[in-house]
Formats: structure tokens, sequence, C-alpha cells
């Protein structure tokens, strides 16, 4: 922690993500106005003092909208890491360890996997599941943990030959305890810096889809389909838009500076540089 | 280098063979039925129904209609498209199936040229001012999605100062803009990654040697140190350009260009299977073939490489 | 490396440069959402080829920009003396784009592609049933249909199974009988087989559809060189567009209208009218049971407030739909009163209907598709505030919707239905017809059916129309059709094109456009 705050850009990055952690948790006080009441004679109102980044097509209230958007886009951006880093770590660390026909059956999965383009296929599977937040961690989720578990291979085949673990395998320890007590904690954190760095991208990933007409169904908002309904409307009314970008760019600028700051204090070559 | 080149296409097949598989299974696994679509509002005529179904052999059993299927990519037709009545995907591919990669090409080749400069640049600043005002502005490249990026760029040149076309396809005007919001993210993820591999050459000793030895600036920084990390950027550019090909779903969608991105996505939406199928595969395709180059890359570049694959 | 990749780049620049399209002062460009299916008037079924081809193929009639019927291909009919069924005298002196001329052969020709067994009849195929013999033709048991006779080149007979007097007015497309023999089957890829004033000249995929003028046409020949169909699927994209120069006429889509209608620049270009679709709220009785008290029906009708939803959701860019028939239709009942707004009695009709504030309602989904989701989330939004209904949003993809809405399985759902052929039949028979597939809600009443069965028979347009207004009255009183707003068609004109516009039936033909 103390190597993170030595760097400028983690400190920033670290700022905004608690700063939108903090948005998302206690949204429903903070938000100004309901953020699924619409209010027809009041659409595309701008800013005031009852609604301080004015209103929507429907004439629901902005600021509101991008308060619980933080929620979805976080809650997709949380789950999706941590489904496949369990899922991720599992299959690279068994695969790495055991090698041999797991390795092979694990490795040709992941090879599969990313044999297709990531965009294309996260559509593909957001369109077969049908609109929602279940659909999409499940879409990104199925995209994103190939990655996670190369990565661990290939520091668990390294790790393999270190002597400590050639050392537990002679003393007869249970390939689930090496894995556990011995291999991970000395592969979490490049793991760690990699799920950081990723859920900008998630974050990203999830806008993209909603962007395209796959994501969260209304009247539930998202940063991606509020900058949707916005981009038609830029010349005439740009606040949805502009402050859905710049809340959505900022965020994933946050988790990006983060993840560096990360990456710098936990990688020792990095360090003092 | 021959047999590595055949071993390697021939390790592809199994995985090319699943991903067909795979990508038939969820074709038909989405929800809708295209005889429905082709019908539109007119969905209740049950004979025509009938008929449409029988004629695209939808109504056979599904291992039936993956042979049959086979059988269309062995003839080079690839199927008749449901969206275009009547008409091979073949020849439906044919008018977009350059773009993409050409897109992408166009993209990787600014964003090179913009970002290997930028990392080098940052590299030899690194931590003054310039140094961190590069990175901010290379995070925020990276950070910002592209259709909003997009929109900004429409909105300046095009609408404002009407310096560009806004979309469409045709002239080289109207593939700027495109381009230019494919590069970005791309450019700044090069040019972090020259800058993190610069640093770490430049901390070697045979750069200190070089120094030492009273080389000029320019001459140790370009000859010896860039040179070092070309390996490693032609790695990532490879990844990057995979990126880039995926991404042309989106870009070409937003400047309504007709490539096979935006062919990728129409063709799902309408259920259109044969030209869905069709272009994943393809996608597919363009991956391993970048995959492959990457590996040649290698062994042309690296000796140790070469001599590995003996063994 | 980096040099091989600039000569790449500078390549690839090349190769776009050399695409690069002639550009043409004579030209009239248009935008369309998508590519068309297919150019083919046999198999055409879907809006973006039926607008391009009305401006390459003729039918016996042709709909004017005010909605009324004129000869196109036929200049008369008359009743068959034999039974029911029409003779129709062909314009003499009509020449294919082929230079082939016009005649009976091609109306038989045509009418057989379209019923041909194996062949896939598109829309026209549906207006043909109640020709004699159709049905065996269809089945492959008959050579020929049966009820078609060629009297001379210029004169055919078409006998029915029962009268149908819309006959003549049925969108359908005549084709050169002689194309497949001249250019082969996949001659649509070549070469257009019309009478009309422009002619088939390129598809460029995902690009645009060009057309040349015809210049032989028999309404004399265009005043411009060709019209080019510019493929856009982005509103915004194609205003973007018209601002540049790059569309002579631009039709705005959904998206996009606000922004035109509130920019003043576009004040001179706007062309606005109101569509030619009944839009309404489907409730279906069988699905939902509250629903059969005509109550709880009126209370659903009375809390929505289109006036907001006109001024609001769509900017002005609506008009009010008080009846089952849009405005301009011929057989419209003129002066129906606006549907109401009232919250108040809303909640009361609900009450007496024994559901106070929604009390004891059972939950239900009101669905639609995507394009409908701005709609769907203020229903829900309107209805659980105002009714206290228990209301969730369904979005719902677009062919599963239609066939779930045609099979009568969905409950609660706004929807339009566009005109199929310009006589308020469009609507009334087709939608609310007891056993039409198409009456989705599934709404029935016999007195209603009567009155329909009744007017399809009546040749004179007076008599008809009155029986229409008798049934329509039914409807709208039974809070069966209970009408929303209809969106309105906008487009943006250039100032230097003349004779072309948005009519509720889509675009006026493009024969006498002129650019200056």
């Amino acid at each position: 922690m103390r190597q993170l705050l030595r760097q400028r850009g983690g400190v920033i990055g670290l700022v905004i993500v608690v700063l939108v952690l903090a948005v998302a948790l206690f949204g429903p006080l903070l938000a100004p106005q309901q953020f699924d009441a619409t209010d027809l004679l009041n659409a595309w109102a701008p800013p005031d003092a009852i609604n301080p980044l004015g209103t929507d097509k429907l004439g629901r209230d902005i600021a509101s909208r991008l308060i619980v958007g933080a929620q979805v886009s976080l809650t997709v951006g949380l789950s999706v890491v941590l489904i496949t880093l369990v899922v991720g770590v599992s299959a690279g660390m068994l695969a790495g360890f055991l090698g041999g026909a797991a390795d092979r059956l694990i490795m040709g999965t992941v090879d599969i996997v990313l044999a297709f383009p990531e965009v294309v296929l996260a559509i593909l599977l957001a369109a077969i599941l049908g609109p929602g937040i279940a659909t999409v961690i499940a879409a990104l989720s199925l995209v994103w943990w190939p990655g996670i578990a190369r990565l661990t291979r290939s520091l668990v085949l390294v790790q393999r030959e270190e002597a400590y673990v050639q050392a537990a395998i002679v003393c007869g320890s249970t390939t689930a305890k090496i894995l556990w007590r011995h291999i991970l904690p000395n592969i979490a954190a490049p793991l760690l810096v990699r799920a950081s760095v990723g859920i900008g991208f998630i974050i990203m990933a999830e806008a993209t889809l909603s962007f395209l007409g796959l994501g969260v169904q209304e009247p539930v908002p998202s940063w991606g389909g509020m900058i949707r309904d916005g981009l038609p409307v830029l010349r005439s009314d740009p606040m949805l838009a502009v402050s859905s970008s710049v809340v959505i760019g900022l965020t994933i600028i946050g988790f990006n500076l983060l993840g560096d700051g990360l990456r710098d204090a936990l990688d020792p070559r990095l360090r003092g540089r | 280098m021959l047999a590595f080149i055949l071993r390697r296409i021939a390790s592809l097949i199994p995985v090319l063979a699943v991903a067909l598989l795979v990508t038939f299974a969820a074709i038909h696994a989405l929800p809708g039925d295209p005889v429905q679509v082709m019908l539109s509002d007119h969905s209740a005529d049950k004979e025509m129904a009938a008929r449409l179904r029988a004629e695209y052999g939808l109504d056979r059993p599904l291992p039936a209609q993956f042979v049959a299927y086979l059988g269309e990519i062995a003839s080079g037709r690839f199927g008749l498209s449901f969206r275009y009545v009547h008409q091979p995907v073949a020849d439906v591919l044919r008018d977009g199936l350059a773009i993409s990669p050409l897109l992408a090409v166009a993209a990787l080749a600014m964003a090179l040229l913009i970002g290997i400069p930028a990392g080098v640049y940052a590299a030899i600043r690194r931590n003054r001012w310039q140094d961190t005002l590069l990175i901010l502005l290379l995070v925020a490249g990276l950070s910002i999605p592209n259709f909003a990026v997009a929109t900004f760029l429409v909105y300046a040149l095009s609408v404002k100062l009407a310096a560009l076309p806004v979309a469409g396809w045709g002239t080289w005007r109207q593939a700027i803009l495109p381009v230019l919001v494919l590069a970005i993210p791309a450019g700044a993820y090069l040019a972090r990654l020259t800058r993190t591999f610069m640093l770490e050459v430049l901390g070697q000793d045979f750069i200190r040697t070089a120094r030492a030895k009273g080389l000029g600036p320019r001459l140790v920084i370009w000859r010896h140190a860039f040179r070092n990390t070309l390996l490693p950027l032609a790695t990532s550019a490879g990844v990057i350009f995979g990126g880039l090909l995926s991404h042309t779903v989106v870009v070409e969608t937003i400047f309504n260009i007709p490539g096979l991105g935006r062919l990728a996505i129409d063709s799902i939406f309408a259920r259109d299977y044969p030209v869905a199928m069709a272009v994943v595969l393809l996608f597919v395709l363009f991956y391993a073939g970048i995959n492959l180059l990457v590996d040649l890359f290698y062994l042309v570049i690296d000796p140790r490489v070469r001599e590995g694959m003996g063994a | 490396m980096k040099f091989a990749t600039i000569r790449m780049l500078a390549g690839a620049m090349l190769m776009l440069a050399l695409a690069m399209p002639i550009a043409n002062a004579k030209i009239f460009r248009v935008n369309v959402v998508g590519d068309p299916a297919q150019m083919d008037p046999i198999t055409l079924s879907e809006i973006v080829a039926g607008r391009i081809l009305r401006n390459v193929y003729e039918g016996f009639t042709a709909t004017t920009e005010d909605g009324r019927n004129a000869p196109a291909l036929a200049l008369s009919w008359e009743p068959l003396a034999t039974g029911p069924g029409f003779r129709f005298h062909l314009r003499p002196g009509v020449k294919f784009h082929s230079g082939r001329p016009f005649g009976a052969k091609d109306v038989k020709y045509t009418m057989e592609e379209l019923l041909r067994p194996g062949a896939k009849g598109g829309l026209g195929a549906s207006h043909l049933g109640s020709i004699t013999g159709a049905k065996a033709f269809k089945d492959g048991a008959a050579p020929t249909i049966e009820g078609i006779k060629i009297v001379d080149d210029l004169t055919i007979d078409i006998a029915f199974t029962k009268q149908d007097v819309l006959f003549p007015i049925y969108p359908i497309f005549f084709m050169d009988s002689g194309i497949v023999a001249e250019l082969g089957a996949d001659w649509m890829a070549k070469a257009s087989a019309g009478t009309g004033p422009y002619k088939f000249r390129q598809w460029r995929r995902g690009v645009s559809v060009d057309l040349d003028a015809n210049p032989t046409y028999w309404g004399g020949a265009p005043k411009i060189e060709g019209v080019s169909f510019l493929i856009v699927p982005n509103g915004d994209t194609a205003l973007s567009q018209y601002d540049a120069g790059e569309l002579d006429f631009v039709d705005v889509y959904a998206g996009s209208i606000r922004r035109v209608l509130r920019d003043d620049r576009y004040a001179k270009d706007l062309i606005r009218v109101p569509r030619a679709q009944a839009v309404y709220m489907g409730m279906n009785q069988n699905l939902y049971a509250p629903f059969k008290d005509i109550k709880v029906r009126e209370a659903v009708s009375l809390s929505i407030d289109r006036q907001a939803m006109i001024r609001g959701l769509y900017g002005n860019a609506a008009f009010m739909l008080n009846g089952a028939v849009t405005p301009g239709m011929p057989g419209e009942t003129i002066g129906l009163p606006a549907p109401k707004f009232d919250p108040a009695r809303a909640k009361a009709l609900l009450a007496e209907a024994g559901f106070p504030d929604g009390k004891g309602l059972p939950p239900i989904d009101i669905a639609s598709t995507e394009a409908s989701k701005d709609e769907l989330t203020y229903y829900a939004d309107q209805l659980k505030r105002v009714l206290g209904m228990p209301v969730s949003v369904k979005v719902v993809e677009r062919a599963t919707f239609i066939r779930g809405m045609n099979a009568g399985e969905v409950a609660f759902f706004p929807w339009g239905w566009t005109m199929d052929y310009p006589d308020a039949a469009t609507y009334l028979q087709d939608m609310w017809y007891s056993t039409s597939p198409y009456n989705r809600p599934r709404w029935k009443n016999i007195e209603y059916d009567a009155l329909i069965d009744a007017a399809l028979i009546t040749a004179d347009d007076s008599k008809r129309f009155a029986l229409y207004h008798k049934a329509e009255k039914i409807l709208v009183d039974d809070f069966g059709m209970v009408p929303l707003p209809i969106t309105a068609s906008v487009g943006l004109r250039k100032p230097n094109v003349r004779n072309v516009t948005l009519t509720p039936f889509g675009f006026s033909t493009f024969d006498r456009i002129e650019i200056d």
C-alpha cells in the first residue's frame, strides 16, 4: 500500500475508484430524484436545481440515472472479475500444475474461446441469452476467463520448478494444498494487477454491449445505453451523451491508473524507477 | 521452417473444427425463428412459413443441417442468405470482405506511427512533466470508449468544421475518422508498451556500456535500445491487430461502413444464420492467420527461436 | 518493417480512392435504412425494397399524393358478367425497360409467378387468394390459374371465388414475362423488368441502390438522370450527410426527429405528415381476465396522456389517432372524438371494476420490441402511478414477438399496423375481423364482422364507407381498438429539389422530380 501511495497516478486512480464505489454503494441516498420516474412534459429539460444534469427523453433525472448506472457498471465489472478470477485461476493452476491430459483439455478449451474475436463472441452470447444484467455478466465472463487461465498457467509453470514446491511435492502434500497454500500466494500479485486493469476494460465492454442494444433492460440505466440514447440528440441536448461519456471515461481512467499503480508497486523490478 | 509452418497449420485444424461446431450451435441457439424474421409482420401465413422452412432446409434435424452446411462450405457458396433472398453467402460477403482487414491494417499503421515515437519520448523524459502528461493522455486514450470518442470527433471535425465526411464508404476521406477512432486506443496501448520496454532496456548494462563508449544519445536510443524492443512489440502488435479487427464491429456500426463487422451485427440481429456463420468463421480464420504471422515473425527475427524449433 | 507498413497503408488508401463514386449533379439522392432484401417484384415483402421498387415497377393502379387511387397500367375495369371478378383494359403503348411491349400475357405471368408452387411469392401473393383456381395452382394440382383468362393483348379477365371489390388497388407489380429467357434466373442482379420511370443500374451492398431514368416512360421521361438510394442505418449520420450536401432528401428516422424539429436551420426544408400506421394498445381478454371488463379497458385508455406523449416523447412529431383508421385514408370516419386523458375517472372506473387502487390485479408484462422501449417504459410507469396496476416492461426480440402476437399469445402490448393498400379495410378487415390472423388482441364482435362482410362486397365507395363507419364505431366504443398517438413521417428536402414529398402512404413517386 505504501508503495502504491508513492505512485502519483495510482493515488489519483485510487481516489476515483473509491469515489465511484461510494457513489454506487450509497446511490439511493445520493440520487436527487427517483431514477425511473417519467415526466414526459419535462423531457430533455436543461440542468436546474431539481435536475442538476437535466432530464432524458422520458423526463427522467440524468444525475440519478448516472448514479444508478454506476451500480450497474460496478456490479457487472466486479462480478465478472470475481467469476473469471475463480474460474480462470482454478483452471490455469490445474492445467499448469497437473500437465498432461488435464492441461491439454483446459488449454484446448481456452484456445477455442480465444479463437473468437471477443466483441463478436460477446455479442453472439448476449444475443442468445437475451438482454439483461445476468446475460451481460455471463457473456463477458465467458470471454474473459481464458486470458486469466493462460496467465495463471504460465505463472504456475514457473513456480512449479521452484525448490519450495518441489519440496512440498516430495513431502507428500496434496495437490490442493500445494496450489492453495504455496503457489497461490506467490502468483497473487500479477493476478491482482490483471484484475484491477480488467475491471476498467469490463466496464467498457459492458458499455459497448449496451451501446449495441444488448445490455441491461429498461428502466434500469446503463452508461453505455445512456450514451447511445444521447448520441442522436448531441447537437440539441448534449447533456446526456456528454455527462455519461465523462463519467464512464473517468471511471475507467480511475481503474486503469489504479492498476498501473498496483503493478508498479507490486513489481519489484520497476520499484524506485 | 516450412515444416514449422505446416505443423502450426496442422495444430490449428482441431481448434477450427471445434470453432465451426461451436459457431453452428451458437447461431442456431439464437432466440427467434429466421422464417418469422423473413415474413416479418405477415408471419401468420403458415403456408408460406412452411414453404420457406423447407426451401432453406430448416425443417430438417440439426445434425442433418450441419452436414448440409459442411457441403455448402465445400462448394464455396456457404449457403443461401436468408435476408438477401436467394443469394449465395459468398456473394453477400464478397463486397465487404476486404474492408475490415483494411481498416484494421490502416489503424495499426497509424497506431505504430503515433504510439512508438510517443512511447520512446516518454521513456526518455521519464518522471518529468512531459512523461506524466503523456501517460495521462495515454490512459485517457485507452479509457474513453470508442463510440464516445467517435461522437466527439464527428461533432468537431465533420459537423463543426465540415472538414471530413460524416460516414459512408467509398473515398479515402471517409476512411480517416474510422481509422483514427480505431487507432487512438491502439496507439495509446502501443505507446505504453514501448515506454515500458524502453525503460527496461535502457536500464540494462549494454546500454550503459554504449553510453560509456561515448555514442550519441540518438544512436544509443534508436540503434541499441529501441531495436531490442522490437520483438516484444511485434508480439503485441499481433494481439493489437486482433483487437482492432474485432473492434471494427463497433466502428463500422457507428460510421455506416459495409464491412464484415457490421455484417456480423446485422446478420445476428436479422437471424441470417448462413451469413452470421460465415462472418464469425471468417473472423476466426483471420485471428488464426494473425497468430501464425506473429509466430513466423518470431522465427525471422529471433535466431534462438529458430534453433529451439529443431528440437 | 515500418517502411513496409507505410507502403501497405499507402496501398490501402489508393484502393479506397479508386473505389470513389463519380459525382453527378442531376442524381436525386435519398437515404434508406438498410439494404433491400432483393430487387425482385415477386419476393418483395419488406419496406426498403418496396420503396425502391415502386419507382421501377407498376400495378393496375397507383396511389396519388392525396391518397386516391389512379389508373396506372390498367386504364379501366368493369365487373364480369359471368360472376364475381373484373375485366381489365390495359394501357396501350407501354414498354418494359427491355423494350418489349407490356400486355395481358405479363399480367398472367406475374400472377402465376407470385403463386408458383415452390417459389416464394411475397406480399403480392397474399392478395391473390380469392382468384378462382388460385389454390389448385398453388398446390401444384393445376398447370394454370383457372380464373385468369387473356381476352386479347390488352384485355384480361380475372374471376374470383367470392367478390373482392378492392382487387384493382392491391399493390401487385407487373413484370416482363420475357426477362428470364433473355437474362436467366438471376436477371435481377443485371436489370429490371418493370415499366416504371426508373430502371435498375446497380446495387452496391451496404452502400447504395442506383437507378437510371427510363427515357421511354409512358408517363413522360423523368427530368433527372437517376435516383440513388444511399443505405444509411443511422439517423444521425443521414442528417449529417444532408447537412454536408451528400443527400438531397433525408427521411428522418425516429431518433433524430426531435433534433430536426428544434433546429431553425431546417424549418424551411421540413415536411411532416402522419404515417399511415394504426397504433393501438392491444389487450387480450383471453390471457388477462381483468381485460374482459370494458371498465378496465377504458381505465387503461384514460390513464395515458397522449398529448404529453406527442409533445414530450415525440417532440411534436406525432398526431392524435381518434379511431381505427389513420387520417387521410379512404373510408376514415371524420370527426371521431379524441381519446381522453382523465386519471381521476380512470381510478374510479378501476374501483368500480373491483380493483380499487389496482388491488387484486394480477401482475402483467407490457411487451414490445426494442424499437418501442421508450413507450413501454412510459406506459408501465404511468399505469403503475395512475392505476396502481402491477406492470413490468418486457422487451422481446422482434421476430419472436411478432410470432407471439400473431398466435394470440401476448396479453398486453402497444403495436402498430402499417397499411397495405389505400382503403380503410386495410385496418378494419386485416386487424379487427375476428378470424384475421393479424387480429392480435383477439377482439371479437359478431355484429362488426357482419358489417365488414357486407362492406367488402360493396363496390360503391360511399356505400362501402358508410358500412365502415358503423363498424368502426362499434370497435372504438367497446375499447377494442384503444388508439395511441401515431408518429409523423418527417423529411427534409433541399430547396433546389421540387416535385417530391412525403405522404401518409410513404414517398410520392419520383417520376416528376426536378433538381435546379
